[in-house]
């Protein structure tokens, strides 16, 4: 496999460029107010997610990459800016309003996994179901245990999060960022907490699911797996330091 | 069935921690039945004292004509206003007790038993009606006389002469507290028995009901009034005319008012185990911020999680309700029986209004939800940002206020003990919800003592105040130098003093003296009485004004139950009575206490003379025996008797300190006992809390407890710390409780003194109580600390590290 980095520009024209934004951020800027004065988090960042990207977000610790990934959820608002999904914008969504869109349309997944210890891996995946009214509760046991399946985990259904490895509970959990079908999938540093070769599985997977036409975005430190993505953005201050687009070659 | 999977969360989640969950349940059961307790027992009372008064058909009103023949019972039964007219009587004599003392006995003369349709009685063993030359007496009377059924007891009528009676039978009458509570016998008999114990058996009393007027005292006033003027008017004597309250009981309104207190009480220690929920959840919510953060990144909103935890709790106060309420119920009809036995009534019916029971399961459910529900919002309503990032501490982190600041720069204590002192401040609301719950807990337990303390030395105070061991009423006047001669030579007397008594009741403009008083003389009633001059018996301590001026006749002091009857007057003001049938002006020189003492008007010998028209006689003396003891006291009654015999002088009624005792202990011991058993429960429900908010606090700084062994603490380190601010919590809260028993205890106090004595209760501090409740505190906060501690000890620093 070959893996060419590009300028921002040079990719125009390719089919994920041209189809719709799913996520389109304008102009975002997020601050803090800390006890030693204002703290700028993000700023003036413009990003679009599209069908079929795969975005790598890079940069150093406190660069901002998890305040952007906050921000794309909608686990946090911009300070100033837009955040637009299908034509809406979320930034003036309240809670609720955020969360079923969240629920509908982006499917989160956590570096320390986050699965709810007291509820079986299945039953994890079918909590996302549940609040979101997905599929007749009958059905969802089903379509769960399709995910788990499909990340071959099916065994360990029943099972409680605990009694799996690391690398287990992160497929669980991008099973159950999967459950309601999103279009949007946003993890933040997935592999943080996984050694190499179960890192390289999970990048993988979410490879796969930005092929199946999903748009993938998620934060990384590792910059040698910035071969599987389709986009890099380098953040640096709250700033975009730079984006390009990623050729893959077999 | 498909369950929705939040449901198999929450479930488990509960399971997870069920020893806490089990705690919560615990504490809104207790809660729930207390309050069903107290409230069925309120509407069970409330409803049969009043019906068994009632079914009693209590006179509107008893005239004392001194006379009553059949003509003019026919004649006042014609009249329209007048529903029912009986004759009979009530005579106070005295009976040989088991201890061989005299007590006062009141004889209820019936001519007809089988026609009794005022102030009814009702059959309860043996004869009915008495058979020729014997007596029935109350129920509660045979207990009290401790004989049985067809024992022979000793009486003795005004007229003096000492008659061996038989008891044929006994009766109920619910219009009469029991004997012993108020050291008083009650039998029943015909005027011809009465005839045969040598006392005339003439009809004294008209006995009327006014028509249509069962609750309307202003009719039956003004009905007993005008029949009296139109008698006097007819050349009857109208004696006096006895009005007792309508349609109530005459411990009614203690009853309710003590019932009340009670609610008042239930429904605090409801409130406190709700309290105690919104601490536990909070405790709970506090362990599961970040999964609260992750339903909400997944897609679940405010009111799904909010539903979630609020049906939790309204299933764990449902599991209360389900224990607490059938359990109350049982116990509030057990209770309602004891406390209808302690006011000589029957339960003939347990049930309760059909709404009382929902409400009370509702109270249950949703009083504990509601309280659940500012945790519960709290938590999830915080962003998912936010709840990510959370730690353990609360948003605003230690140091950002003036106390942090404060325990920041304490210095020279052990390292350990600054950190737990920190610590018991870092989750502020739910350390003031704990110190709350304790606080009040502490507060009832220490105001319930100290009010029972206040109670012990009021009426050891007042015994002391009194000064006498022994009241002596003679059945006629005597001169007073004889009688204190005979007096004094008697064996065991060591100081005797006159105490003259005779009725008197407010003067009215028509003359007529109108009492509201019962048939039993004992409620209601006011004594007029010659007083000693100073340095007598009975030490008065003043309420207000001062002593009667030397030589002045018409001044007078009034006891503060006297006070309470005569309206509330004060030193300065003049009173109007009638005493012997003759009506002057006195003026209030002063109020003093008297505790246990009937409502009394107090005089100088020389007043006492011009009001009753004698001259240096004495129906009633007061003696101090060489020797307190109860057998002392009788053997001297029975001495100065004797003497007084050899004297041609009788005794009508004689009443002794232990007598005096026995009452004043009959009539409150079941609040008090009650009162500790309330507080007992608001404990329990206190170190529940206490031992949840622990176990609270010491999970979500499991991480930190890890942190601490990895840099060298040791296991007894971390006990040491969690038991240090456990029991920190505990003597804070007994501070607060100290403080919150003060206000508490004086409103008790001021209850059932007013009550009891018709004075408020003096606050005393119980340092008995401080002392339990210090000693329960400290030992409960390190028990309650201890099962965290030793579980925070024996993780593994890898699990403590590991713990989200």
């Amino acid at each position: 496999m070959h893996t060419q980095i590009r300028n921002d520009h040079a990719l125009a024209g390719q089919p994920n460029a041209i189809s719709p934004s799913l996520l389109c951020l304008r102009h975002v800027s997020k601050s803090y107010d800390t006890p030693t004065g204002q703290f700028l988090a993000l700023t003036d960042i413009d990003l679009d997610l599209r069908a079929g990207d795969f975005l790598a977000i890079v940069g150093k610790s406190g660069s901002g990459k998890s305040t952007l990934v906050n921000v794309m959820t909608g686990i946090d608002t911009p300070t100033r800016g837009s955040v637009a999904a299908v034509g809406k914008n979320i930034e003036k969504f309240g809670e609720d309003r955020l969360a079923t869109w969240r629920g509908r349309n982006v499917g989160v997944v956590f570096q320390f996994f986050q699965l709810l210890p007291t509820l079986t891996v299945v039953e994890n995946i079918m909590l996302p179901m549940d609040f979101c009214h997905f599929l007749p509760t009958s059905k969802r046991r089903g379509r769960a245990m399709e995910l788990l399946e499909k990340l071959s985990i099916g065994r360990y259904a029943d099972n409680l999060p605990a009694d799996l490895s690391g690398g287990q509970q992160q497929r669980a959990a991008i099973a159950r960022a999967l459950a309601n079908d999103p279009p949007i999938i946003v993890a933040d540093e997935p592999t943080g907490n996984l050694d190499s070769r179960t890192s390289d599985e999970v990048i993988e997977l979410f490879a796969g699911l930005a092929v199946e036409g999903k748009a993938v975005a998620m934060v990384t430190h590792e910059r040698d797996l910035s071969r599987h993505f389709t986009r890099v953005v380098e953040l640096s201050d709250g700033r975009i330091l730079s984006q390009s687009e990623v050729s893959v070659r077999s | 069935m498909n369950i929705a999977t939040r449901w198999y969360k929450l479930f488990r989640d509960f399971r997870a921690i069920g020893g806490r969950i089990t705690m919560m349940v615990a504490a809104i059961a207790v809660g729930v039945f207390s309050v069903t307790t107290i409230v069925s027992t309120y509407a069970i009372l409330t409803r049969e004292i009043s019906r068994n008064y009632l079914e009693t058909n209590p006179a509107s009103a008893l005239i004392d004509l001194g006379e009553v023949n059949p003509s003019l019972v026919d004649q006042v039964r014609s009249r329209p206003d007048i529903g029912e007219v009986e004759a009979g009587s009530i005579i106070t004599a005295r009976v040989k007790l088991k201890n061989d003392e005299w007590g006062r006995l009141l004889l209820f003369v019936v001519p007809d038993f089988g026609n009794l349709t005022i102030n009814k009685v009702f059959p309860q063993a043996g004869a009915y009606p008495p058979r020729d030359q014997t007596i029935l007496v109350e129920r509660e009377t045979l207990a009290f006389l401790g004989s049985s059924i067809g024992d022979a007891i000793t009486m003795q009528t005004p007229s003096g002469q000492n008659t061996q009676v038989v008891i044929s039978g006994t009766v109920h009458d619910p219009a009469l507290a029991p004997s012993w509570k108020e050291q008083t016998a009650y039998a029943y008999l015909t005027p011809d028995t009465l005839a045969a114990l040598g006392h005339n058996p003439v009809p004294e009393l008209l006995k009327v009901v006014v028509k249509g007027a069962v609750f309307d005292q202003g009719k039956v006033d003004s009905v007993a009034t005008r029949l009296g003027l139109e008698l006097r008017a007819q050349g009857l004597s109208a004696h006096q005319i006895q009005v007792p309250p309508t349609g109530k009981h005459p411990h009614q309104s203690q009853m309710t008012a003590v019932l009340a207190m009670f609610i008042v009480f239930a429904f605090l220690a409801l409130v406190l185990s709700a309290v105690l929920t919104a601490s536990m959840v909070d405790g709970l919510l506090a362990q599961q911020v970040r999964q609260i953060a992750v339903m909400k990144a997944i897609g679940a909103r405010y009111g799904q999680i909010t539903g979630l935890y609020l049906t939790g709790i309204l299933a764990i106060s449902t599991a209360a309700v389900l224990i607490g309420v059938p359990l109350g119920l049982l116990c509030g009809r057990s209770f309602a029986q004891v406390i209808a036995q302690l006011l000589n009534f029957n339960i003939a019916s347990s049930r309760l209004p059909s709404w009382l029971i929902p409400a009370l399961a509702g109270g249950g459910m949703f009083i504990p939800a509601a309280f659940a529900l500012t945790p519960i919002s709290r938590a999830t309503r915080r962003t998912v940002r936010e709840s990510l990032n959370d730690y353990g501490v609360s948003s605003k982190e230690f140091g950002t206020y003036g106390l942090d600041v404060v325990l920041s720069k304490l210095g020279g204590l052990d390292r350990t003990l600054i950190l737990a002192l920190r610590n018991a401040f870092r989750r502020r609301s739910r350390m003031i919800l704990t110190l709350s719950l304790l606080g009040i807990a502490g507060a009832m337990f220490m105001a319930s003592l100290n009010v029972k303390t206040a109670w012990e030395y009021f009426v050891a105070s007042s015994a002391k105040d009194r000064g006498y061991d022994l009241e002596l009423r003679l059945d006629h006047s005597v001169p007073t130098v004889s009688l204190l001669a005979a007096i004094s030579g008697a064996e065991g007397v060591g100081k005797v003093e006159p105490w003259s008594l005779a009725k008197a009741s407010v003067a009215r403009p028509d003359g007529l003296t109108v009492m509201r008083t019962y048939p039993d003389g004992g409620h209601g009633n006011l004594e007029f009485r010659s007083m000693p001059e100073p340095g007598s018996l009975d030490h008065l301590v003043f309420l207000e004004g001062r002593p009667p001026a030397q030589g002045e006749i018409d001044e007078v002091l009034l006891n503060q139950s006297a006070r309470t009857l005569l309206g509330d007057p004060h030193a300065g003001d003049v009173l109007r009575l009638t005493v012997e049938g003759h009506s002057a002006s006195y003026r209030i020189a002063g109020i003093v206490r008297q505790i246990v003492t009937p409502p009394a008007v107090f005089v100088s010998g020389s007043g006492f003379s011009a009001a009753t028209r004698t001259s240096s006689q004495t129906n009633a003396v007061r003696i101090s025996t060489t020797c307190h003891t109860p057998e002392a006291i009788a053997a001297t009654s029975a001495a100065v008797e004797a003497r007084l015999l050899d004297y041609d002088i009788h005794i009508a009624l004689s009443i002794s300190e232990t007598q005096v005792g026995g009452a004043v202990g009959g009539h409150v011991k079941i609040l008090i006992v009650s009162l500790i058993v309330m507080s007992m429960l608001m404990a329990t429900v206190g170190l529940l809390g206490l031992a949840s908010a622990l176990g609270s606090n010491v999970a979500e700084r499991t991480r930190e407890f890890g942190i601490m062994r990895t840099i060298g603490g040791t296991s007894s380190v971390v006990i040491r710390n969690v038991l240090a601010e456990g029991v920190f919590t505990g003597l804070v809260s007994i501070a607060l409780s100290i403080v919150l028993a003060l206000p508490l205890a004086i409103g008790i106090g001021k209850l059932v003194g007013t009550l009891s004595f018709g004075l408020p209760l003096p606050f005393m501090q119980s340092w008995t109580a401080l002392g339990l409740w210090s000693a329960f505190i400290v030992f409960g906060t390190a028990g309650a600390s201890l099962v965290p501690a030793l579980r925070a000890s024996r993780l593994t620093i890898r699990q403590t590290l590991a713990y989200t």
